[in-house]
């Protein structure tokens, strides 16, 4: 079993490509063969995906800081959508409309994101290599918090005035709101059609901001810091770098930046769900980095697009494909969100198998060389 | 360390600043236009004809007798003007009025009385 672990490594470079090119390939292979079935139109399927790449792109951009602090995944992105979700609520009951609207929330909620993910980070720190259940679980736990927070506090400690968001009852949220004053204000603020199709440009510039961001943060100090503590903390501490300081940093940027994706996300949709909204963003974001061919230790920019696309892609596709295919569109849905989280798995798994391998091929090579010593 | 901490303050004043400054820049205020008959100091003004409206430059249709219309607005300040309609066609006899609203403020604004330059043109309501 060792003999054939080790011996991947050495394997031919495309048999090695497809180990590490894994879920994309696979993904690429489904998506082909979902298309055609699906029969769905040109146009429509270029509408649906360029929406969801607008909709998607910034929070799963968020993703891409705590994986250089070699903090894996963030699953506490859910953290930052829920502050974001909390400055859309008191936009929407102030009753601010367009794009003042859409910045007031973002200026809202962008301290309670900062103390989301100072939080976060603390709890990440104290569960050193255990980071992403741990975030799965702080996701978990901060989600009462909230529930407790908008169910209860909302209308009660804290003053909500408008009687459309309360429940009949005088206090806490309704299970959905309409943002329609805010409803694709960022989308249609430069409008652009191009035969037909709506090109949501001022979304798609403040994505390519984020990026520009992203590849000038790794140059800065920080974000060598950042990419050194990623690669060995007690190098990174050795160095005079502040380890613990430097992975909160990167937790709090990351949440920062999911609370505006995820204002971004409701914007174009125009509705929130008040208590399941933020739920899925975790699982369906790290998902779709997975889908683009990143891994728990390294993710860049073009693996978020190529997991949007494919990732997005699936979505667009697979009720209609599994319509056409067994006569029921739920079938569909229910293969995409097996999917969803069986690339999860699937990703993980094949991580922690190669570092396993990794570590063998490692320890190998210096039996090998103490052997040669010993020889000698 | 000093510096910092004032620059850091600064960047807050700042930004609370542009909160307030989007907070009264993006409120929504509702506008009952009504073209009913109004009492004011025992003298009845009685609604003459149908008029056309405009609430900050942009159509908002048509308001018969004794009928009330919506419009929504964004932001301080804002004007409306009506244009009495004669036989199906527009007279030219246009009357144009200023108003500001307060946080969380709307407003009824009565067509007799306005066209009658009276003060109780405008009903504000919380």
């Amino acid at each position: 079993m060792m003999k054939k672990q080790s011996s991947t490594k050495t394997m031919n470079p495309g048999v090695y490509f497809l180990i590490n090119y894994a879920v994309p390939t696979i993904f690429t292979i489904l998506v082909a063969f979902a298309i055609p079935l699906s029969r769905l139109s040109g146009d429509y399927f270029v509408r649906e995906l360029m929406i969801r790449l607008s909709r998607n792109s910034f929070l799963i951009l968020a993703l891409l800081i705590p994986v250089m602090a070699g903090m894996g995944m963030n699953f506490g992105i859910v953290l930052g959508a829920m502050a974001g979700e909390i400055g859309l609520i008191f936009i929407t009951d102030w009753q601010i409309i367009g794009i003042s609207g859409f910045l007031l929330a973002i200026l809202v909620s962008t301290p309670i994101a900062i103390l989301f993910g100072y939080f976060a980070g603390i709890v990440l720190n104290r569960a050193k290599g255990r980071e992403m259940v741990t975030g799965f679980m702080v996701a978990f736990f901060m989600n009462g918090i909230y529930q407790l927070i908008v169910l209860y506090g909302m209308g009660n400690i804290i003053p909500i005035s408008n009687t459309n968001i309360l429940l009949p009852r005088g206090y806490g949220i309704r299970n959905a709101i309409s943002l329609l004053g805010i409803r694709q204000v960022l989308d249609k603020l430069i409008p652009l059609e191009i035969g037909g199709i709506l090109i949501p440009v001022a979304t798609f510039i403040v994505i390519a901001t984020l990026c520009v961001f992203m590849v000038w943060f790794r140059k800065t100090k920080l974000g060598q810091d950042m990419r050194t503590v990623g690669q060995d903390n007690e190098v990174a501490r050795i160095s005079g770098i502040n380890v613990e300081k430097t992975r909160v940093l990167s937790i709090v940027i990351s949440t920062v930046l999911a609370c505006y994706g995820q204002i971004i996300f409701l914007q174009n949709i125009g509705t929130m769900n008040t208590y399941n909204s933020h739920e899925q963003v975790g699982v369906f974001a790290i998902a779709a980095l997975l889908v683009g061919g990143a891994s728990v230790a390294k993710a860049s920019i073009l693996n978020v697009f190529i997991g949007v696309i494919l990732f997005h892609t699936m979505f667009v596709v697979s009720p209609r494909a599994g319509k056409e295919l067994m006569g029921q569109a739920q079938l569909g849905e229910y293969f995409r969100v097996f999917v969803s989280y069986g690339v999860i798995a699937f990703s993980l798994a094949l991580y922690a198998w190669r570092k396993r391998v990794e570590k063998e091929n490692e320890r190998k090579k210096v039996m090998d060389y103490r052997k040669s010593i010993l020889v000698k | 360390m000093r510096k910092r901490i004032i620059i850091r303050i600064a960047l807050i004043a700042v930004l609370i600043l542009i909160g307030i400054f989007l907070y009264t820049t993006g409120q929504e205020h509702t506008v009952l236009i009504d073209n009913k008959n109004i009492i004011v100091n025992d003298n009845t003004y009685n609604t003459s004809t149908v008029y056309k409206v405009w609430v900050d430059n942009q159509e908002i249709g048509v308001i018969e007798k004794d009928k009330r219309m919506v419009a929504t607005v964004t932001g301080v300040s804002h004007k409306i003007v009506i244009e009495a309609i004669s036989n199906q066609v527009l007279s030219g006899e246009k009357h144009e009025r200023i108003f500001k609203f307060k946080n969380n403020e709307g407003a009824v604004i009565n067509i007799p009385a306005m066209i009658n330059s009276l003060n109780e043109w405008i009903n504000k309501t919380k």
